[in-house]
């Protein structure tokens, strides 16, 4: 629309819009504060923004051992991160195909990892960032897997049947997840899965794939059928064709169906509160802190909530264009 | 594409969705005819309608409905207004769109139990805006079961309104440009391009908005969580976070089933006419 000429109008747009901003980061920040102050200077009546900086509270989430006996491991990590994100920055420019780099690298970082506890001593908060990990890894690999495929099906096939499992999948997007969580505890428990990574992953798959089906149809409706059909005139199958020609077509479809699906595995809490006993993901290990009555509660829940919130920001941050792409689609029926 | 790729292609998610989602919606119905506990997990007792009944017979499960669709009233209108006005503000510049969108993703990515702590920490004794509520308005905040509930409103509103604003304002960037120009040559005010022209290019897009809106604050949990403590003495319990303590704190599992069927069925009785509008919209495309 008409954009105003107004200078004033202009100034006042400007600043509603950075105190916006301020609204939305502030809180954070001022957990990051929390984070870095002692337990006497984050339970002070009056805020106080200036104080002297302290690790100790990272130092106790994530170890079991004093600091300066980490500080060698800590320092071979960081050149060990640091070089393998030069690796990936540099992908294109070496001679070894791009997706075999990449895939290197995630397996690199996943024994990384894994690995750590065996040399270091970790506190518990390693371990529910290890089961976070795993669940989200899990998740997206089988619903983005299951998804693209129905998804696929759906945009070519011209049928009133598949506008049936359409609505029906967004019947199911609607459904309270406490409705499918309590058989699955209950099943669980009878069945001894409970408490387990493949009871939570199933669980979060049940709960995603209706959106993921929608989403990841929706883009490949845009593609044109012209693209698999002449691949088909060529000699592939339809799965070939699909597998070859179409998905790598679709890595930007893929991609912001993955952030979402990332979000709905990762920040889940309700139905990892309920299906785990001991091994807790992140959001569950931050929830013991909710209740006040410990003072030293505040500085150790800042530090988790930074370090739980830094991961997904970088990462969403990175693939920003896709989420908002996501958003703006409004495909995201879900 | 032949029947048969289709079915191919389909199969793994349908069965995924009938083995994952139907099934145990089934199992749900069956083990709210049953009386369990934590104690007789591999021996349910048989009573029939029984905790049905009791469910609508509770109290506290109305209460718990009552405050969910104070929330719902709450909260969706004011995503949409507060999401629509700022979608608007970012039209009218074009410097430093991007910072301002990166900073309102902050708060809608962030998990959501964390996002209710760090929030309830700003507004706890000797947070920040405790304390300029104190100094400016000479107001003490008390968590007590006026300001808690409020609390829980106002967190989603903070979180969601930047949903709604990068929707809205994608949809703003789509407006047909013909009819801009013929507004403009009209010499139509900002004012009547948004009432003729913006508001009902956007229609489909608050009815995506408010139908999405609805089906998660229905279901509102983690922040309820966080903000009570899981104290009931702040009188803001919504139907999910009811049903979870029915089902882990008072350990009814099959009372609890019964009840969360019971919302299901609530939430289809409100959805049912979107998803014929979908249904009908699809249908026109085959």
């Amino acid at each position: 629309m008409t954009q105003t000429r107004s200078p004033l109008a202009r100034a006042v747009i400007y600043a509603v819009l950075v105190v916006f901003t301020i609204y939305n980061v502030l809180p954070f920040c001022w957990t990051i504060l929390n984070s870095l102050k002692l337990p006497k200077v984050a339970n002070s009546r009056t805020p106080r923004f200036l104080f002297q900086p302290t690790g100790e509270h990272y130092a106790d989430l994530w170890l079991n051992m004093h600091p300066e006996d980490f500080a060698p491991y800590g320092l071979a990590l960081l050149l060990i991160i640091f070089a393998l994100v030069v690796i990936v920055f540099y992908a294109g420019r070496l001679p070894v195909p791009n997706g075999l780099i990449y895939a290197g690298v995630a397996a690199a970082g996943l024994a990384l990892l894994l690995g750590l506890p065996r040399v270091v001593n970790t506190a518990e908060f390693y371990d529910y960032l290890v089961n976070s990990v795993i669940v989200t890894i899990g998740t997206l690999a089988v619903s983005l897997s299951f998804g693209a495929l129905a998804g696929y099906g759906l945009a070519r096939y011209r049928h009133v049947i598949s506008v049936v499992i359409l609505v029906l999948a967004l019947a199911f997007r609607s459904l309270p997840s406490l409705a499918l969580v309590l058989p699955f505890y209950y099943l669980g428990q009878l069945s001894g899965l409970y408490d387990t990574h493949i009871l939570l992953i199933l669980c979060l798959v049940a709960v995603n794939q209706p959106f993921t089906i929608w989403m990841l149809r929706s883009f490949f409706m845009e593609i044109p059928r012209e693209i698999e059909e002449a691949a088909m005139i060529d000699g592939a199958g339809r799965l070939r064709s699909f597998v070859s020609v179409i998905v790598p077509i679709m890595g930007p479809g893929i991609i912001t169906t993955g952030l979402f699906t990332l979000l709905l595995a990762y920040n889940d809490f309700l139905l990892a509160r309920i299906l785990t006993q001991i091994n807790w993901t992140l959001p569950v290990g931050i929830a013991q802190w909710t209740g006040g009555e410990d003072p030293g509660h505040i500085t150790l829940a800042a530090a988790g909530s930074v370090s739980v919130t830094l991961p997904i920001l970088v990462v969403i941050i990175f693939f920003q264009k896709y989420l908002i792409r996501g958003l703006a689609s409004g495909a995201v029926k879900g | 594409m032949p029947t048969r790729a289709f079915t191919f292609f389909v199969a793994p998610s349908l069965i995924i969705m009938l083995a994952l989602m139907t099934l145990p919606l089934l199992a749900s119905v069956v083990l709210g005819m049953h009386y369990i506990t934590f104690r007789n997990l591999d021996a349910p007792l048989w009573v029939g309608l029984q905790n049905y009944e009791q469910a609508l017979a509770d109290p506290e499960f109305w209460d718990s409905l009552e405050f969910t669709l104070i929330f719902i009233a709450a909260t969706v209108p004011t995503r949409i207004v507060l999401g629509l006005i700022f979608a608007l503000l970012l039209d009218q510049i074009k410097r430093f769109r991007g910072v301002f969108i990166a900073a309102a993703l902050v708060p809608f990515v962030m998990t959501p139990v964390v996002g209710t702590l760090i929030f309830r920490d700003m507004f706890d004794r000797g947070g920040p805006y405790w304390y300029w509520m104190q100094q400016l308005f000479d107001y003490r905040l008390f968590m007590d079961s006026t300001t808690v509930p409020l609390l829980i409103i106002f967190h989603n509103i903070w979180t969601a309104t930047p949903f709604a604003m990068i929707v809205l304002f994608a949809g703003l960037q789509t407006l047909p440009q013909e009819s801009l120009e013929a507004a403009r040559v009209d010499g139509a005010s900002w004012l009547r391009q948004l009432w003729h022209v913006a508001i009902p290019h956007l229609r489909s897009l608050f009815v995506f908005i408010a139908l999405i809106s609805i089906m998660d604050a229905y279901r509102v949990f983690d922040s309820v969580f966080v903000l009570t403590q899981q104290n009931p003495i702040f009188d803001a319990e919504t139907i999910m976070y009811y049903n979870f303590q029915v089902a882990l704190s008072f350990g009814r599992l099959g009372k609890a089933n019964a009840m969360s069927i019971l919302t299901v069925i609530g939430i289809f009785v409100v959805l049912i006419p979107f998803l014929v509008m979908t249904y009908r919209e699809q249908v026109e495309e085959v």
